[in-house]
């Protein structure tokens, strides 16, 4: 298939949107039909839900000439018909072929949003015909009623157009249900999709019928019927018909699309006007002294409002963007199935609060590291059946995968009640990696730790056959470059939770300033515990890393003018931010606060300006660049100091490495 | 400009480094600027001076002296940043001046001769003799092309 042109990928974004859809929904039928199997006899509603899914996906994949995936669901498409006729009845075994039919014709369709060569079908189709009666002869899709029937030249013909929404497919209308009612009133001449200038697709089919009447009963479900003035004569005047696109042929609808880099500018817009807002208000400040006070204040109101609302509207923006998460909870319980499967284990997967919305950003991101939790969580920590019954369980293991939003932070969790990390093997398991292995009994986060360290999870067979090469390493550094922090609870035969937090959007947030020398840097305000100051003669040497008193134990500080070779004289007194929790929390040493700040997070793309410990970069107002660290790459990289024991001043190139 | 004039003339921003000059396509060249507050970027390669703003995007000033194998000299008054664009990439370069445009018959760009030895060569396209002073015309991909050493060592 040769470059698709705009018109055609905007009309391949909404295929791939509908294929998502019907692939999910059959997801849901699937694996609910699974569970009732043999209780209650066979589901009709589902199997009907299941057939019209399929007859769907055929028919939009015909519609961009996606043979596999047409022929892959036609053959669904007729087992389902012979269910639901009765001619067959559904077994384990059948329910086994639905599943990897719609694994595979999943395959198809992905492999062909990604311009891959599409993988065979032909495995899966022979399985279905060996137990599903021998097929009809397949259809072309939409293009068959018009060959079945000779189109009378005499009929007026009808531009229908019908452009589907959200609304019209809540009540089931979509384009197929659309092109199957032309198909009752006449002859479909020809069905073309269009993109219209506002993103959205209209199908416009070319109708032949004398029985005009029957087509107003479509107007009601948003399609717009003109007449063509053709050959057939149709009693109005071609002045009559109205032009395509205009107004007129708009149908209801309330959902537009947007690309995501139009919003993306528009967020940078509004980053602008933080940053000229900033300018503005230093720049007023050293006005204020020359300005009668009565003045003054109306001014400062102004800015106060001017401040009150550009927040209003970069959260506003900020939503737009928003997506619910259950874009990546609806893909786990196949993954569950099939890994509980082959590993003779019963799961049950709970889903919870897929409705929380998250940045579409985060949502891409996310998608492999909740993966690999979910899996590490049938692999590792749900136990087989004998076992949990031996302990006193219920056979059935429970994964709960939950989302929350708390303010400007959300969480994502995965829970099992399974057999909880056993902290002697782990240890066991790195020393013999020969990773360090702290001496004291590990709690949740130094077993995280040890979890997330690479060259810990590679060793294992478990997870390589579960994992896809996804360690744990990386699902921290996903996380951690998202600015988000991954914690996990545990306790032995109970079960374990792993607690993503993440911020809800990243391009503007609140902050703290600190100095080093003449260098100024930002640190996201999310990640700081607390700041505290701290006098010279508190901090104390040991194996020549730095630590300090705090909270009744001790909390290794990493000074930044010494790991970025910044010139400073360092004060008898200085600050210290606190970054990560409990055994995880390092101090990192600044000159002195400057302060709290709003500030918009600019992206280093390039490669030249990117480095570990620097996640971005910010304008304070007078143009100049602050850098943003990273306190999770700075953490990781004191702790792994540590741990090795190596020198006293870790080297800036030492992060690198 | 009409393709025609395009044929027969490119315009090129000339800029100096080391007292030699240098020319880029005008189109190549975004915007340029005199320069202030750079931003130092712990552990970025040793020709980075550091990023600066440029219309919103957090750019990498790679000083040209040093690039090219010569000592890092303070910025003046005469100090320019060009903004270039290559490929998907913003960068800025960091020159001792540049105040030249001029338009050179596409005919008077000779290749380089085998004599520019010290010289990985392939960032220099071509070499223009414009009133008795030579040019050194910059390919600009190779140029910003880090990955591997301009000067042999």
């Amino acid at each position: 298939m040769s470059e698709p042109e705009p018109f055609f990928q905007g009309f391949l974004d909404d295929y791939f949107a509908e294929c998502d859809e019907h692939l999910a929904g059959a997801t849901r039928a699937l694996l609910a039909l699974e569970a009732s199997l043999g209780t209650t006899g066979t589901d009709r509603v589902l199997i009907d839900e299941l057939f019209r899914d399929f007859h769907s996906l055929k028919g939009i994949s015909a519609m961009v000439e996606l043979r596999p995936a047409e022929q892959l669901a036609h053959h669904l498409e007729d087992y389902l018909g012979a269910i639901r006729d009765r001619k067959v009845t559904l077994t384990a075994a059948g329910i086994d072929v639905l599943i990897d039919g719609t694994q595979r014709l999943e395959q198809v369709v992905n492999a062909y949003r990604s311009h891959q060569p599409p993988p065979s079908i032909d495995d899966v189709a022979a399985r279905i015909e060996a137990i599903a009666p021998r097929p009809v002869k397949p259809d072309a899709g939409p293009d068959r009623v018009a060959e079945r029937r000779a189109p009378e030249p005499s009929l007026p013909r009808w531009r229908c157009t019908f452009v589907p929404t959200r609304e019209l497919l809540a009540r089931g209308v979509g384009v197929d249900n659309i092109r199957k009612r032309l198909t009752e009133i006449g002859t479909i001449i020809d069905a073309v999709p269009h993109v219209r200038p506002d993103g959205t697709i209209a199908f416009q089919f070319t109708l032949e019928t004398a029985a005009a009447d029957a087509i107003d009963a479509l107007l009601s479900d948003g399609v717009v019927v003109e007449p063509i003035d053709s050959t057939a004569v149709v009693g109005d005047a071609p002045g009559a018909v109205r032009p395509p696109g205009a107004g007129s042929t708009a149908a209801p609808t309330h959902i537009v699309r947007v690309d995501l880099m139009r919003l993306d500018q528009l967020m940078q817009n509004v980053g602008d006007l933080v940053i000229s807002r900033s300018r503005l208000t230093e720049a007023l400040t050293r006005l204020e002294r020359h300005v009668p006070s009565s003045e003054w204040r109306s001014v400062q109101e102004n800015i106060v409002a001017i401040d009150r609302q550009l927040r209003t509207l970069r959260e506003g923006i900020m939503r737009i963007r928003l997506v619910p998460i259950g874009e990546i909870f609806r893909r786990m319980p196949f993954v569950v199935r099939d890994l509980a499967r082959e590993s003779g284990k019963k799961i049950t997967l709970d889903l919870q609060g897929q409705g929380t919305e998250i940045d579409k950003y985060l949502i891409e991101r996310m998608l492999d590291p909740v993966l690999h939790l979910v899996r590490n969580a049938v692999s590792h920590g749900i136990e087989t059946p004998d076992v949990r019954i031996a302990n006193g369980k219920r056979p059935e293991g429970t994964i709960t995968l939950s989302a929350f939003t708390s303010g400007e932070t959300v969480t994502i969790e995965v829970a099992d009640d399974g057999r909880g990390v056993d902290a002697a093997a782990v240890a066991a398991r790195a020393r013999a990696a020969g990773l360090p292995v702290p001496a004291d009994t590990l709690d949740g986060s130094a077993l995280l730790a040890l979890l997330c360290s690479s060259g810990f999870s590679t060793n294992d067979e478990a997870d390589r056959a579960s994992g896809r090469g996804v360690g744990m390493s990386v699902v921290k550094s996903t996380v951690e470059q998202l600015s988000g922090t991954v914690t996990m609870t545990t306790e032995p035969g109970g079960g374990t939770r792993f607690t993503v937090e993440l911020p809800l959007t990243l391009a503007i947030t609140d902050a703290l300033i600190g100095r080093v020398g003449a260098e100024v840097f930002a640190l996201p305000q999310g990640a700081v515990q607390e700041v505290i100051e701290v006098t010279s003669s508190d901090v104390r040497l040991v194996e020549r890393n730095e630590i300090i008193p705090y909270r009744r134990g001790a909390l290794p500080i990493v000074r930044l003018a010494r790991l970025f070779g910044i010139d400073s004289a360092v004060g008898e007194r200085f600050h210290v931010f606190v970054v990560g929790r409990g055994a995880a929390a390092v101090g990192l040493a600044v000159d002195r606060i400057i302060g709290q700040r709003e500030i918009v997070v600019r992206a280093i793309n390039d490669p030249l300006a990117r480095v570990d410990g620097i996640s971005g970069a910010t304008d304070l107002g007078d143009g100049r660049v602050v850098l943003i660290l990273d306190p999770g790459a700075l953490a990781t990289f004191v702790r792994t100091r540590e741990a090795r024991a190596v020198g006293a001043v870790g080297d800036w190139g030492r992060l690198q490495a | 400009m009409t393709t025609g004039a395009s044929a027969a003339n490119d315009t090129f921003i000339v800029f100096s480094v080391a007292a030699t000059a240098y020319a880029l396509r005008s189109q190549q060249v975004q915007h340029m600027e005199m320069i202030d507050q750079v931003t130092r970027v712990p552990n970025a390669a040793p020709f980075v001076d550091g990023v600066v703003f440029s219309r919103g995007q957090v750019v990498p000033a790679v000083n040209l002296r040093v690039r090219f194998g010569f000592e890092r000299a303070p910025y003046d008054v005469r100090t320019r940043l060009l903004v270039v664009q290559a490929d998907a990439r913003q960068v800025g370069l960091v020159v001792d001046a540049a105040r030249e445009f001029v338009k050179i018959p596409v005919t008077a760009i000779q290749p380089p001769q085998e004599a520019l030895a010290g010289l990985s060569g392939k960032y220099v396209e071509g070499i223009v003799s414009l009133n008795e002073r030579l040019i050194l015309v910059l390919n600009l991909e190779h140029l910003v092309n880090f990955s591997e050493p301009l000067v042999a060592a």
